[in-house]
């Protein structure tokens, strides 16, 4: 099944920051969305899961920050519950010893509140919320902007495993392209609120045709080492 | 020079910090990392006498490091300045604490090094971008020529490109400023490429320490190794043929 979404767009304050755009992502695919700060790619994220909801199809969110997934007068247990529920899935408690022990986050004490967890775990906790179902398309934005490298690097591992035993697809936001070409076939650049770029990811590294991209590009990693 | 000898820091029955030293000389760099609660933070806040150390000694040219006037550089450069003042204000702040006095060419050259145009400084931390915001929390940090400059996770904030251009804005301003630059991060990749030397703190000590290229070469331990894979996994690092 391909997901389309057409005329996408938005406007704040009189101004357009996503101008018309069309998605189409296929069933299982992978696509990075990367572009500088303030390019518009959470803003397309939000506006292509309306889009797709409004269809129908069922799309998981994983927001930038913590705090836009969880209500800081609820416990943790409740957050869990009520996604399990919205998904008209059984209570299962070895789903979830088997997500929390790979994001570990297994010593979280679920009678707290988000507050009483740090930032880090919260954004494992949202994480593996998103990974209970079985979406057609998980959005990702900025997944491991809260996490330290060895638990970011964990959990993407563990998506790669999620996604490909699933076949959800998934769109990577992110400013990072180090981050998105490591783990995704296909990228969208983003720039004043525009796809400028889309491409297979490795003719994109080897040949960014816009400006945007070649930013991106000259600024993926720190540092190549020789093989 | 700082020398970091033998120093503890306890909080409650648990040692945070255990048994840390090493040495930092003047124009050196020297990057901590970790990962969240191995104590990165906590060091930053020893060196600058915030916490009270159950064992060990930190000094700065064999007296205390509050002496030499370190500065330091906040992850989130926003919240860094006080909101109702110019940034110009703020900027001038360390002067003020020192009673020292102001150079105009000194400030104009530290914001030519810094790509900051100087009519910038006459807004307040709202009007300014992350990216502006950060590079002026630099520009206060080295207004009164600290020789020695703490930076606590300097570039998470800021997007991969912004982190790039920033890192190399600050060695170059090390180059010709010559301070001694402690660097808290959980980037190997910065650290790897912009670091003389690596401390990886893990639980509370440092599990090995060495230069920055071996480190990226052939870390000692498994820790580190792991460290570096999270790297490669995550694109701040990469293999090229």
């Amino acid at each position: 099944m391909t997901i389309i979404a057409t005329g996408l767009s938005a406007a704040r304050s009189g101004r357009i920051i996503l101008h018309t755009t069309d998605v189409e992502i296929r069933r299982g695919e992978r696509i990075g969305l990367v572009g500088a700060s303030g390019s518009g790619k959470s803003t397309l994220g939000h506006a292509l899961i309306d889009s797709l909801r409004a269809q129908g199809a069922s799309v998981a969110h994983v927001p930038q920050s913590p705090d836009e997934a969880l209500d800081p007068l609820r416990s943790m247990a409740f957050h869990w519950r009520e996604a399990e529920q919205a998904l008209g899935l059984a209570l299962d408690p070895s789903r979830k010893q088997k997500l929390f022990a790979a994001l570990r986050i297994e010593d979280g004490d679920l009678r707290k509140r988000p507050w009483g967890w740090s930032r880090g775990m919260q954004q494992r906790f949202v994480i593996a919320m998103a990974l209970i179902g079985t979406p057609d398309l998980l959005v990702m934005d900025e997944p491991t902007s809260a996490l330290d490298p060895v638990v970011a690097a964990g959990m993407m591992d563990l998506l790669d495993r999620y996604l490909s035993d699933r076949r959800t697809a998934l769109l990577l936001i992110t400013h990072d392209l180090g981050l998105a070409a490591a783990r995704v076939l296909r990228l969208m650049v983003m720039a004043e609120g525009r796809i400028v770029e889309d491409a297979p990811t490795p003719d994109l590294l080897r040949v960014p045709r816009t400006e945007a991209a070649r930013s991106l590009c000259a600024h993926r990693n720190w540092l190549a080492l020789p093989c | 020079m700082l020398t970091v000898d033998g120093i503890s820091v306890a909080r409650g029955r648990t040692d945070v910090l255990r048994d840390i030293s090493f040495t930092l000389a003047p124009g050196r760099t020297l990057a901590v990392v970790g990962e969240s609660g191995a104590g990165k933070s906590t060091l930053i806040a020893a060196v600058l006498g915030l916490v009270a150390l159950s064992k060990g000694d930190i000094t700065w040219m064999n007296r205390p490091v509050r002496h030499c006037r370190p500065a330091l550089v906040m992850q989130e450069p926003r919240s860094a300045f006080n909101p109702a003042l110019t940034l110009h204000r703020s900027v001038m702040e360390p002067l003020r604490a020192g009673r020292l006095p102001g150079d105009p060419v000194r400030l104009t050259r530290l914001c030519d090094g810094l790509e900051l145009l100087p009519d910038l400084l006459e807004r307040r931390p709202s009007e300014v971008s992350i990216g502006q915001a950060q590079r002026i929390g630099i520009l206060r940090a080295l207004i009164a020529t600290p020789p020695l400059v703490l930076f606590d996770e300097p570039l998470s904030a800021l997007d991969a490109v912004t982190q790039k251009h920033t890192a190399r804005l600050i060695a170059d301003l090390q180059r010709e400023e010559g301070f001694a630059a402690l660097i808290v991060t959980h980037d190997l990749g910065y650290a790897a490429a912009y670091a003389d030397e690596i401390a990886v703190l893990q639980a509370g000590q440092i599990a090995e320490m060495g230069p920055a290229q071996d480190f990226v070469t052939s870390p000692k331990t498994a820790y580190g190794l792991t460290l570096r894979e999270a790297a490669f996994a995550l694109g701040a690092l990469e293999h090229v043929a």
